[in-house]
């Protein structure tokens, strides 16, 4: 008897340690004068569950219908697949009259710099290539949101995104911890 | 002697198990502060149970309305309800702007809300399980879904 609680008590010990810990996406946005911020805190497990449930507009089954979408005027299947295509390190610029689009892959990530002509905004986007893959998976019409969140739920922490303007700014990144401070 | 303090027993274990019943759900807690000179202050604390039960004797033609509004967003936040029970406490929300403050906090299996702003503070407690029951009474009373 004694010896088969030592069994369990190791087992549901074991099975513990082993547990991933709760992956959080976490967003903040703070103004200069340090007046407003905001914190998001969402367990990724939420998202995970939440994003296929929505059925609205261009986001239904946790993909969204591309079709002929731009950012800005940026065909982004276009920039994805020429990323793709192109030497580790080495840019992809796409340029429009208000802004520059740089995108490379380097060190298993996507980075997107977007550089506003004016200097009003600078946004830095940082994505796990396996996160970046994973959104493209669906195919050509399609980003597929919910692989990219399991991805992400893999992926080490990282800072996803930074957007820093004249009137605030705004870093998203992932990690294990349920605060933002 | 004997046979009253049985009944006494038996009354004490009924009157025990009636609590764990009702405080199964948890407990919402709802406090308002209105910080006016004379302003308003409510402060409540009520089995989460209650609020669903109450529902089933509320005419199904007075929730119909928003029964059908809810069948819309139904698989949303049941994922959403889902989610929040199975994953740890801590702080969702949390928004600062000068002179107010709102968050909304995993805690205990419940949600609370806390607003403070010039005029007053809110803080409200909801167990997810009740928000659950209840969602599932309002939707149902539009009909079988």
């Amino acid at each position: 008897m004694k010896t088969i609680l030592a069994v369990l008590a190791v087992f549901c010990m074991g099975s513990v340690a082993l547990a991933a810990p709760e992956r959080y996406l976490h967003v903040k946005v703070d103004d200069p004068a340090g007046r407003e911020h905001v914190r998001v805190n969402i367990p990724l497990s939420l998202a995970e569950k939440v994003i296929p449930a929505i059925n609205q507009g261009q986001l239904r089954d946790g993909k969204v219908e591309l079709g002929n979408f731009h950012a800005n005027g940026v065909d982004l299947k276009m920039l994805f697949d020429a990323v793709k295509s192109a030497p580790d390190g080495e840019f992809v610029t796409v340029q429009e009259p208000d802004t520059d689009v740089r995108v490379a892959k380097s060190n298993g990530k996507m980075i997107v710099h977007v550089i506003d002509k004016e200097g009003k905004e600078k946004v830095d986007v940082t994505i796990p290539w396996e996160v970046a893959q994973a959104l493209a998976s669906s195919g050509d019409k399609q980003l597929n949101v919910e692989a990219a969140i399991q991805a992400l739920e893999k992926a080490g922490d990282t800072t996803l995104v930074t957007v820093t303007d004249n009137s605030q700014t705004v870093r998203v990144w992932i990690d294990s911890r349920n605060t933002s401070d | 002697m004997l046979l009253l303090g049985k009944i006494g027993l038996g009354f004490l274990g009924t009157a025990l198990v009636a609590g764990a019943v009702v405080s199964s759900e948890g407990f919402i807690d709802v406090k308002v502060h209105e910080k006016q000179t004379n302003g308003t202050h409510i402060s409540f604390v009520v089995p989460a149970m209650i609020v669903p039960v109450t529902l089933k004797f509320v005419p199904n033609h007075y929730l119909a309305e928003g029964s059908a509004d809810l069948r819309r967003y139904l698989p949303v936040i049941d994922a959403a309800i889902s989610g929040l029970a199975d994953c740890p406490d801590g702080p969702l929300v949390d928004v600062t702007d000068p002179g107010e403050h709102a968050s909304v906090v995993k805690s205990g299996g419940s949600i609370v809300v806390d607003v403070d702003d010039p005029d007053e503070t809110v803080h409200v407690s909801v167990p997810l399980h009740a928000m659950q029951s209840a969602i599932d009474e309002i939707a149902a009373a539009g009909g079988p879904i």
